[in-house]
């Protein structure tokens, strides 16, 4: 493909892409991360059939009180961090370089996000980390946000910071460690509540946006923003109304604005409420924006379960935000793009660009990851069915399941720090009162309506969940 | 291939839909989104309009002779 050069040297191609058909399964990062996550759940299955595990190379930072013991574990595991870096970069460049970005960019971008990673998840690790809220995902947050903002760091490095591709490889890898009847039994609820929020949160944005005399396809920008998947959600809904050029950065500023504000927000509300883990997740799941951010909050709520800060366990809160917020809010931006296309070629814009809906953006869009996430909560379930609860905790999960849940945490700190390092605040684009005020006002029936939807009409459900 | 089928977004030449250009465009979008996402199809920008449109889409102002503007506006 030829390419010229814009005013400030990036590249720009002189023809469309396409990856309709089969070219969408090494074009789009979705279909990376089902490859990559269901070929790790693969490799450890197999090797678990076989009376081995993947354990060795999912090697994480062992408890520590002092700074000697630290040591002690990396001098005597530093074999285990080399094959894992090289594991990851082996892989990550395939896919990457795949989708088209450069290895001599990604290399050393991997290797500094890499590093800091195994400082944040070391940092996470302390016997006190607990005592100054030192949460892993809050700190890779914090970090990244300081270095971008503050230091600075050049900007070609951002081919390592993939936010959302490795959020994509954590779900899927996350999908190992639900049982698939988990799925099916929760599934229902979240998909009811999520569907009631969505519905109210994008009509709010909608009607307040319209009437401050906002233009409609921008007002079904920040909608979509605010009621279904965040920044995915505004670009999908961005192509589908036909919205400006200059529609889908507001709406992004937004996005990223309240999603940051909730990661810190939403795991001290839920605590300061005594939520229990599953309903706090949920309430994440309704209330979050974007997967990252929410997967961010969430961990964090997860991980004060797990030090007996709130109720219930930390596995509770992932699964019932992914049930929320996957399975609930995500899967359906297809039919929220047909619907808008529908309306916005057939009442907004007559033939103004030609355009009109098609019932197969339903597929186009659907977030294939989350096919990865059901088979490979399939393909656990259905390999560990045979056994005892006692011989599940005593052989399957420290075996198959555990170090499966490692490489998760691996994937979910990658990116957490990425979204720190790629979000300059400086970049990005003014949003203007009326957009601020209409999104602010989903947001706030967002939280209420979540609220009350997970901690009261639905709180026995999420209480129960995965207990 | 039919004359209408090949006047369409997707074959014009103000239209943009590589992730990479996209990224750059969009500030933001790579801070918790992606230009490689399957959410986003193939949808691109129009650069006479500055529109979002998808690669179906078709106006009187399709240009595939490759004399449209090829700069970032």
């Amino acid at each position: 493909m030829s390419r010229t050069e814009t005013n400030d040297g990036a590249a720009i191609p002189a023809a469309a892409t396409s990856t309709r058909g089969w070219q969408e399964l090494w074009l789009k990062e979705d279909w990376w991360a089902i490859w990559l996550g269901l070929g790790i759940v693969i490799v450890a299955l197999l090797l678990f059939a076989n009376g081995s595990s993947i354990r060795w190379i999912a090697v994480t930072p062992a408890k520590w009180s002092t700074v000697a013991q630290l040591g002690a574990h990396f001098a005597g595991n530093w074999e285990r961090y080399v094959a894992q870096f090289v594991l990851w970069l082996a892989v990550f460049s395939l896919a990457l370089g795949a989708l088209g970005h450069k290895p001599r960019e990604f290399v050393p971008a991997f290797v500094f996000l890499y590093l800091l990673s195994i400082v944040i998840i070391a940092i996470g690790q302390w016997d006190k980390a607990n005592t100054y809220n030192l949460e892993p995902p809050l700190v890779a947050l914090v970090v990244g946000l300081l270095l971008s903002n503050l230091i600075g760091l050049p900007r070609w490095l951002d081919a390592g910071f993939r936010v959302e591709f490795y959020i994509k490889l954590g779900i899927v890898l996350l999908g190992a460690t639900l049982p698939f009847t988990l799925i099916l039994w929760a599934g229902p609820v979240a998909i009811a509540q999520a569907s009631i929020v969505s519905i109210v949160t994008f009509a709010v944005i909608y009607f307040v946006a319209v009437r401050l005399g906002l233009d409609r396809r921008l007002a079904a920008t920040l909608g979509a923003g605010g009621a279904v998947c965040g920044v995915s959600a505004s670009i999908a809904i961005a192509g589908a109304v036909g919205a400006k050029k200059e529609d889908a950065p507001i709406a992004i500023t937004l996005v990223i604005g309240w999603a940051i504000v909730m990661i810190f927000v939403l795991p001290l509300m839920a605590q300061a409420l005594h939520l229990s883990a599953g309903v706090g997740g949920a309430w994440i799941g309704t209330s979050e924006f974007a997967d990252a951010a929410g997967i961010a909050a969430a961990q964090t709520y997860g991980d004060l379960a797990a030090h007996g800060a709130v109720a219930g366990n930390s596995d509770q809160a992932l699964a019932a935000f992914t049930l929320m917020k996957v399975v609930g809010r995500d899967v359906w931006i297809g039919i929220w793009a047909f619907v808008l296309a529908f309306v916005a070629t057939t009442r907004w814009e007559r033939n103004e660009l030609g355009r009109r809906a098609y019932a197969a953006e339903i597929w186009w869009r659907f977030p294939k990851f989350v096919l990865g996430f059901l088979v490979a909560s399939l393909l656990i379930t259905v390999v560990t069915s045979g056994y005892s609860l006692a011989a599940y905790n005593k052989a399957v999960n420290p075996a198959l399941v555990a170090p499966i849940k490692d490489l998760r945490t691996w994937a979910f700190i990658f990116c957490f720090l990425s979204i720190g390092l790629t979000t300059r605040v400086r970049d990005l684009a003014h949003a203007g009162r009326k957009p601020f005020l209409a999104f602010t006002s989903g947001v706030a029936v967002n939280v209420v309506l979540g609220f009350v939807l997970s901690a009261v009409v639905f709180a026995a459900h999420w209480d129960n969940l995965a207990r | 291939m039919t004359r209408e089928r090949e006047a369409c977004c997707g074959s014009c030449d103000h239209f943009r839909n590589d992730p990479a250009y996209l990224e750059a465009v969009l500030n933001g979008l790579t801070g918790m989104g992606s230009g490689y996402a399957a959410t986003r199809a193939d949808d691109g920008l129009c650069l006479r309009h500055d529109r979002f449109t998808g690669p179906r889409g078709s106006c009187r102002d399709y240009r595939g002779d490759g004399r449209a503007e090829k700069r970032m506006r």
